[in-house]
């Protein structure tokens, strides 16, 4: 019994892991119709930019996380507003750009730090003892700031103009074009958000997983494997799908070893994918 | 409009040929030249033309496929599998089950996942690439798991052992030849029926071509194209292990083919020996190469969509246009049938 509630804590705090980054990457497509590949690649930025702030600006670790959010949503927000915008209605177009985007972002850093992991270790340590439980709370301080991010963005997309704004441009963007919604503005805005998520994930998470280099390849397959399974653009769908991802992935780590738990997540995916390619709760398939 | 479509075919198999003979010539290598460092350079060329043939056959159908890796692993340890337990050294069937066991298998599963286009196509083989690395893992009885598999016999050519270094790079070159020629066949014979496919697949249909036919043909030979790239590369390695199939490795073969031009045959080629060899030179620092592979894959997408090949194809069309003082022949476009969108 006490295995099993420990377990489906890690899966939780995995799956709210997961949500974050998912999220990111189902409203890049949601809106802007493109599949990032790049989507590890920040997470792996902001990773490191958290290392950097933190190694040699010296700064706290709050400050260190909200500094890569900030920095890989800028990264975004550029190369959205300058490279991607020009192709945006081609999707292999964009689906290239992402990707020499991600070798550019994986080399450089490999170039800058070299392939070995630098000593990047959260800040709290200890674990949390009660009822008979135990619960490491590095654990409990990433799952908080996770649900808290996924509240947020939930509140921005459903709650505000501005996702209004995004929601309308996902809908029909000619549509809301012409109502005076400006897609320069609100891609590239939206771009950013999504990035920012990733590297606000990244620095919250690679300090107790790992940091190198090639953090990010896992990752993107994550991302798709939610994404997919979720409904490519559905943001509840990604939600729920991430959650489902951890929990699997925690159970079948603890109780099946190696990776058979994921070669049934991926056999599971690609027959939804050919099943029912709108996913478990995308309503349409985007026309892609 | 029969006149741009025939000239079109006319630049084509111009590159068709020069590919081929491209291919062809490296059989002199061997007999030109004994160091190594040219061996191993015309080996890996070899094996990243021929894996950027077969994201070449399925580009004239509008389909961006990840999944060579996984192909090239089929066929690769299908090889390994033939050579260790069945005791078949023999290059030609070792060839002809690295072409075949890939194809074969790509048809049951052509059929699933050939329903999808677009984005969609691309990351079904991107999951199928990654669920080929835990099969491998997961498979140690047939695969040797983590191990991998080694110490396979020499392959023999009508009884002589191709073992050293030389003997290796004549297989390769067989091998990719024998690609090349199979490419060139299938995109010949059935260049109208993909370029009504990658134009527009539901018109094609309505108009009564039976489009998965050609798709699922394609697809397979594609998977075969792989398989015999597969084949070289565990011939070169003597070890058929996951990562030389890693998932990312299929970004590679997508970039020789895109960089080099993917409106031509010839696009591989080239995109493959340039960025191979600029690889090799950074062989000391293997990151770089990547960092300059994302850079060109950028810089072809925004700027040069028609790749090396297209490029200087245009340039070449514009500047003989100039020197006969007439306007631009569409002949000396890449191929009339690339669809701009």
């Amino acid at each position: 019994m006490q295995g099993i509630v420990a377990t489906s804590l890690i899966g939780i705090s995995l799956g709210a892991q997961y949500a974050l980054l998912a999220l990111g990457f189902t409203l890049i497509f949601g809106i802007l119709g493109v599949v990032n590949f790049a989507h590890g690649g920040f997470y792996v930025l902001g990773g490191y930019i958290a290392y950097s702030a933190i190694s040699f600006l010296g700064m706290p670790y709050a400050l260190a996380v909200i500094t890569a959010a900030l920095g890989t949503a800028a990264l975004g927000y550029l190369f959205e507003r300058f490279l991607l915008d020009r192709l945006i209605d081609d999707h292999l177009a964009t689906l290239m750009l992402t990707l020499g985007l991600y070798m550019m972002i994986s080399s450089g850093i490999l170039i800058t730090f070299g392939p070995q992991s630098p000593a990047f270790a959260f800040p709290l340590t200890g674990v949390l003892r009660a009822y008979g439980f135990y619960v490491p709370i590095e654990n409990l301080v990433v799952l908080a700031v996770c649900v808290a991010g996924i509240v947020s963005i939930y509140a921005l997309i459903y709650r505000t103009d501005f996702g209004r704004a995004l929601r309308a441009l996902a809908d029909d963007r000619a549509v809301a074009t012409a109502q005076g919604l400006r897609p320069k503005v609100l891609f590239p805005t939206a771009f950013a958000l999504a990035t920012g998520l990733a590297g606000l994930t990244g620095a919250l998470v690679t300090p107790i997983l790992s940091l190198a280099p090639h953090v990010g390849d896992p990752v993107l397959a994550t991302s798709f494997l939610i994404v997919i399974l979720g409904g490519l653009g559905s943001v509840g769908g990604a939600t729920v799908a991430a959650f489902l991802v951890g929990m699997v992935e925690a159970f079948s780590a603890v109780y099946l070893g190696g990776s058979k738990g994921a070669l049934a997540l991926f056999v599971l995916v690609l027959i939804m994918l050919v099943v029912k390619p709108s996913g478990l709760f995308g309503q349409r398939a985007r026309g892609a | 409009m029969s006149r741009p479509a025939l000239s079109a075919s006319r630049v084509g198999a111009f590159a068709e040929i020069a590919s081929i003979a491209l291919i062809a010539a490296v059989f002199i290598v061997p007999f030109v030249s004994d160091n190594p460092a040219i061996y191993s350079l015309a080996n890996q060329v070899l094996i990243a033309v021929t894996a950027a043939f077969s994201v070449y056959i399925m580009l004239r159908m509008n389909l961006m496929t990840f999944a060579v890796p996984t192909f090239m692993a089929i066929g690769g340890y299908t090889t390994a599998v033939l050579g260790l337990r069945l005791g078949v050294t023999d290059v030609l069937l070792l060839g002809l089950g690295s072409f075949l066991v890939p194809a074969l298998f790509a048809l049951p599963l052509g059929a699933l996942v050939l329903r999808l286009t677009g984005v969609y196509f691309v990351l079904v083989t991107f999951v199928l690439t990654e669920i080929t690395q835990l099969v491998l893992f997961e498979t140690p009885a047939w695969t040797g798991g983590s191990n991998g598999l080694i110490g396979m016999p020499v392959v023999t050519f009508f009884g002589s052992d191709l073992g050293d270094n030389r003997a290796v790079l004549l297989v390769t070159t067989g091998l990719a030849l024998a690609g090349a020629l199979i490419t060139a066949a299938v995109t010949r014979t059935l260049r109208q029926h993909f370029a009504a496919i990658e134009e527009n697949e539901l018109l094609a249909q309505s108009l009564g071509l039976v489009v998965w036919h050609y798709k699922a043909f394609g697809f397979a030979v594609a998977a075969g194209v792989s398989g015999l790239a597969g084949f070289a590369l565990v011939n070169m390695l003597l070890t058929a292990h996951p990562t030389s199939f890693s998932p990312l490795s299929s970004v590679n073969y997508i970039a020789y083919a895109i960089i080099g031009g993917k409106s031509s045959m010839l696009g591989s080629v080239v995109g493959g020996a340039l960025l191979v060899w600029a690889g090799e030179m950074f062989a000391l620092r293997g990151e770089y190469s990547q960092l300059m592979f994302g850079f060109l894959i950028v810089v072809v997408v925004l700027a040069a969509r028609e790749g090396v090949v297209g490029t200087v194809s245009r340039l070449l069309g514009r500047i003989g246009a100039s020197v006969k003082s007439r306007p631009l022949d569409p002949a000396s476009l890449p191929t009339a049938t690339e669809s701009q969108r």
